[in-house]
């Protein structure tokens, strides 16, 4: 037989299934049922056949060794199927038909749920590794079988070849079971998209697909994606895990976001959450938890800086380095007397340009904007329209501060009523 | 004394907290089934009372007891897996099958919604009103709310448009019919063998249970999220749903028995029969017909082109969501629109033969079922996808038999359209 092709072809999955297997004597063993596959960096490469034959119930596995040739039929070194062992897949190994095949994967590129309609191998001498996931029209069409009649037809009524679409497999995440997440979760690849796509893509997904990523997420990441999310996608992925781990993402969100979801939970869940968490932080989102979610109180973060009017730029800027890393609102700081009455304002920009000897009281602007706990969101968005500022502190009766709204905080509450 | 006030205290609260909870649950049930109720539906039940009187009035009971066995099966898998069934049939028999399956689908919906469109062009006539008005401001009504409104206020609209089909049941009360002979008829199975009377009794049991349903309600039950635990709810809605959707038929069917059967009245449509409520059950009776086949028309032609490109969708991986923009959405956005614009096109070219078409439409439905409901039963059945929520080994005996006898209904329905 011929064995000086190509050293590089390109192949089809659905072309490869279903094909004959034929024995070193040259009687015909079975057919090719699936693909098994080693998943190592960069492409996962195939490391047998499962094959279905008349003689054997169950499927047997054909190392890829054993392959001589793999054009037309496949040819084998074998003699009989009574060699083979049955199917037994070995860590990190995985069947390509019944994983990918028609299942659905994440696009990290495009950050698109996807639909697998062909998977593409490059076959060299070294083994065939899985490269391409196939996603388009074509490769749905090429299942059909109905590639030929249809490239004729478009060809000769509008000169248009339709185009493959393919993926990398450096950008596909399978996501249909949890083994095939688990097997990923070294060089994860859902990390590398913008959390607030990776929230579109959780909500587009089905319950159980939405949970097994959510929990394949590291921390950081659950969090940013959990503070993009529908309120309603929120408390149903929080249910589905225990309180510690629960806490563990709810920490990482912003004291505002957390205490909007924490306020959406079943109460017993929302305090199991509370007593795992730091006593701090919990203690804040307690303070949030207490106002209504549409009133200033319940939009403010009691995430922000604050100083004494006699402290310096220097001692500021000192503080700010130090802190800033956990700290929701960072554009300004706020001066506050002993009792916490707000005094004025600082932008970073001022404390940035500022004389190090300078004390905040000569840098402050006193004219500050600041809105009551209980103002609700139309009196807040006025303000913010108004004054075109980034954050407005919240008082209380006795001009204490007590927090301040970031305008993003305000849009979340604020968007959804929008355009109605 | 205290103990006593407890106790009533704690029914009066967890009873009230489960109400509350089941109508948080239910829709997805109640909305299909009585979507189910469209102008092919009301234009069936209307022909089988007014040309075998009473005669096929108990044919409703096993039709309700069929819906709520294949419906449970829906509300299970969609509760159990997260999936909607075209996902599910895509994932377990590949892309050849559903390929086919899904262009089958495209032209069997494509006949409905033509006959929905018929339904509105037919009501409004009845009110005086011309097709070439009725039908384009329907078409955009129908697009207008789905495209501009989000998913639970389009819900709310639908749960509505649910009380208006009491419009038939007034109907009902309004002729004063005989209740001792209606429910004779109801507990007393009669079938002769005439090719007509058979044909009819599969066309209720056709329009009752249709392919695209199992789609529709499974889609919805995932949308609501539903979890395993709650799941008592997804099925009481469920029968809910089938038994409202057959008490609003076994109205129709009691109304034109009463009335046209016995003066003797024929008819050929749905419009007739409300026409010739006239002289016999007054004009209000008439009006509340009309206006029960307007509602079902309207509510049928926003949800069955909805439910198409979402279903095609999702089994061919394409981006279908009411949220995005056209350019991110083609393929769903253009069946969409498609569906509407030929629906609503074709009942306004002259001289459509539109009785044909109906007739093709369920015939292609009748060709669909069988598989349908047979890879249902092989899915639901499947460990891998149900994990222990497969059916029984009583529930496999009553959903096979059930799916037999309407497979053979089905494929004696097809054949007698060919011959």
């Amino acid at each position: 037989m011929d064995v000086n092709q190509d050293p590089q072809i390109f192949l089809f999955l659905s072309r490869i299934l279903g094909k004959k297997i034929i024995g070193a004597a040259g009687e015909t063993l079975g057919r090719v049922y699936d693909l098994a596959a080693e998943f190592v960096d960069p492409f996962p490469i195939v490391t047998g056949i499962i094959l279905s034959s008349a003689q054997k119930k169950k499927p047997v596995f054909l190392p890829w060794k054993d392959v001589v040739d793999f054009n037309g039929d496949v040819s084998v070194a074998i003699n009989s199927t009574h060699e083979l062992s049955p199917m037994n897949l070995r860590q990190g190994e995985l069947l390509l038909k019944d994983a990918l095949l028609d299942k659905q994967v994440v696009d990290t590129d495009g950050a698109k749920i996807r639909r697998v309609n062909d998977l593409q191998f490059l076959k060299t001498s070294q083994g065939m590794h899985l490269v391409h996931v196939d996603v388009g029209f074509r490769g749905l069409i090429r299942r059909m079988g109905l590639i030929k009649p249809f490239d004729v037809i478009m060809q000769g009524l509008f000169d248009y070849q339709l185009p493959n679409q393919f993926i990398s497999w450096k950008f596909v995440q399978p996501v249909h079971s949890p083994d095939l997440l688990r097997l990923n979760i070294t060089q994860n690849r859902l990390g590398k998209i913008h959390p607030a796509d990776l929230a579109d893509i959780l909500e587009d997904m089905d319950i159980k697909q939405r949970v097994a990523v959510f929990q394949a997420l590291d921390v950081e990441t659950a969090a940013e994606t959990l503070e993009e999310t529908d309120s309603k996608v929120q408390v149903s992925l929080i249910n589905d895990l225990n309180s510690a781990k629960a806490s563990d993402i709810i920490e990482e969100m912003s004291l505002s976001e957390a205490a909007d979801l924490l306020g959406d939970l079943p109460k017993a869940k929302a305090e199991g959450i509370l007593n795992e968490m730091e006593k701090d932080i919990a203690d804040d989102v307690k303070e949030l938890l207490t106002h209504p979610e549409r009133e200033a109180g319940g939009m403010m973060t009691t995430s922000y800086l604050s100083f004494r009017p006699s402290t310096t730029v220097k001692e500021t800027l000192e503080k700010f380095r130090q802190e800033a890393a956990d700290v929701d609102l960072v554009y300004y700081v706020y001066v506050t007397d002993d009792e916490e009455r707000l005094l004025g304002v600082v932008t970073l920009r001022d404390l940035i340009l500022a004389n190090q000897d300078k004390k905040l009281e000569e840098l402050m602007d006193e004219r500050v904007i600041s809105v009551k706990l209980d103002d609700n969101d139309e009196t807040i968005a006025e303000h913010f329209a108004k004054y075109a500022v980034t954050a407005i502190p919240v008082v209380d009766e006795n001009e204490r501060m007590q927090g301040t709204i970031i305008f993003k905080n305000l849009l979340e509450v604020v968007a959804p009523h929008l355009g109605q | 004394m205290e103990k006593i006030k407890q106790l009533w205290e704690n029914i009066f609260q967890k009873g009230f907290w489960k109400l509350g909870l089941f109508f948080a649950l239910i829709g997805p049930g109640i909305i299909t089934s009585n979507v189910d109720n469209d102008a092919g539906g009301i234009t069936t039940y209307s022909l089988a009372g007014a040309q075998y009187g009473l005669g096929l009035l108990w044919l409703l009971i096993p039709v309700t007891v069929a819906l709520i066995i294949i419906q449970e099966m829906c509300a299970r898998m969609g509760v159990v897996s997260g999936k909607g069934l075209s996902d599910l049939i895509r994932e377990r028999f590949g892309a050849r099958i559903t390929f086919y399956l899904m262009i089958v689908l495209l032209l069997a919906n494509l006949g409905n919604t033509l006959s929905e469109f018929a339904g509105i062009a037919a009501s409004m006539e009845i009110f005086g009103v011309s097709k070439h008005i009725s039908v384009p401001v329907g078409a955009f009504l129908v697009w207008w709310m789905v495209v501009k409104g989000n998913y639970k206020s389009v819900e709310k609209v639908f749960l509505v448009a649910c009380v208006f089909y009491l419009s038939y049941i007034i109907s009902g009360f309004i002729v004063h019919p005989d209740w001792s002979a209606i429910k004779t008829a109801t507990f007393t199975p009669t079938l002769k063998f005439d090719t007509g009377m058979l044909t009819m009794a599969i066309g209720i049991v056709g329009t009752t249970i249709a392919p695209w349903m199992q789609f529709y309600l499974q889609s919805s039950i995932v949308d609501k999220g539903l979890k395993a635990e709650s799941y008592k709810y997804a099925r009481m809605d469920v029968i809910f749903g089938s038994i409202t959707v057959n008490v609003v038929a076994f109205f129709i069917i009691m109304l034109c028995a009463v009335t046209l059967f016995q003066h003797g009245l024929k008819i050929d449509t749905a419009k007739d029969a409300a026409l010739a409520l006239v002289p016999i059950a007054g004009s209000y009776c008439s009006w509340l017909f009309a206006f029960g086949l307007l509602n079902a028309s309207l509510f049928a032609a926003s949800i069955l082109p909805l439910s198409t490109a979402y279903t095609i969708c999702e089994a061919f991986g394409w981006e279908s969501s009411l949220n995005t923009k056209f350019v991110e959405a083609p393929q769903f956005y253009g069946l969409y629109s498609f569906m509407i614009f030929l629906g609503a096109g074709i009942i306004l070219l002259p001289n459509v033969p539109l009785i044909g078409i109906m007739y093709y439409s369920q015939v292609v439905n009748g060709i669909l079922l069988p598989f349908i409901l047979i890879f249902m039963l092989l899915l639901i059945n499947d460990k891998r996808i149900m994990g222990n929520y497969v059916n029984g080994r009583l529930m496999n005996i009553v959903s096979w038999a059930t799916v037999v006898i309407l497979n053979v209904l089905s494929v004696a329905m097809v054949v007698s359209a060919f011959f």
